[in-house]
């Protein structure tokens, strides 16, 4: 049986998925230099740049208003998740 | 396609201007704004990068800055349009206040990316290329060299203090 036309779909070929390619290749790059580092904090740096490049594969891939719940819910997590880790690792006590 | 790659670079510029203006005015670089940021800063000083520039890509990791406000907001246009940039910036809002952090650079950031991002909507760089060219900034920052990236926003906070 042959498969019908499916305008909706994108070709992964097709010049508008050159953003998603984009964030999808920073990603492993920063998942590379993370595990290349040896310093944890700031192995914690690199992660970041990880987690910007996820955030907008989320929402880049599905365009809708729950992924972009998704994305946001994802981000502020993984920023709450980082600044615990920094905390915990250098002492824990607020600076003020 | 040499439109679109063009478009993702002069995306990465305005995205890497707006976030670095914003940080700065904010006093990133001035301090940590949590124990973590500051251990941050102090573990890229020792590797012969600077204090202060250390401190701002700290309070990025630690914190939602004006670099997330940024990147949540193309994420808010390209889905919802202006209103969905506003729902990314009350949330970077709540979350500035659940990581400890006193500042409001994240708003701030996130809503005036949102009427840039809309704004350059109009004249045909859309918001998915922002999303791109927020990732290409933020990779420039803290993913390729941290002493030369922290060398160059002590420069930028030298200006402002």
């Amino acid at each position: 049986m042959m498969l019908e036309y499916d305008p909706g779909m994108i070709a992964i070929y097709s010049p508008t998925m050159i953003p998603i390619y984009l964030c999808g290749i920073v990603a492993i790059y920063a998942v590379i230099r993370v595990v290349m580092e040896k310093n944890t904090l700031r192995k914690l740096v690199f992660l970041s740049v990880m987690n910007f490049a996820i955030t907008g594969l989320v929402v880049l891939t599905i365009p809708d208003i729950m992924a972009l719940f998704a994305g946001l819910a994802y981000f502020i997590g993984s920023n709450l998740e980082a600044n615990a880790i920094a905390s915990t690792y250098v002492g824990g006590e607020y600076s003020k | 396609m040499t439109g679109l790659v063009l478009n993702i670079i002069i995306a990465a510029l305005v995205s890497w201007i707006i976030f670095i203006t914003i940080d700065i005015i904010f006093k990133l670089p001035e301090r940590g704004g949590v124990s973590g940021a500051d251990g941050i800063g102090h573990a890229i000083a020792a590797d012969g990068g600077s204090l202060n520039g250390g401190f701002m890509m700290g309070n990025i990791v630690c914190s939602p800055d004006a670099s997330a406000g940024v990147l949540l907001a193309a994420c808010g246009v390209f889905v919802a349009g202006i209103p969905g940039g506003l729902i990314a910036a009350v949330v970077v809002y709540v979350g500035n206040r659940i990581c400890n952090d006193p500042g409001y650079a994240g708003f701030t950031g996130a809503v005036w990316a949102t009427f840039i991002i809309s704004w350059f909507g109009l004249i045909g760089i859309t918001p998915d290329v922002f999303i791109a060219g927020m990732v290409i900034a933020i990779l420039t920052i803290q993913g390729i060299s941290h002493r030369y990236a922290s060398l160059l926003l002590n420069r930028l906070w030298r200006i402002r203090a």
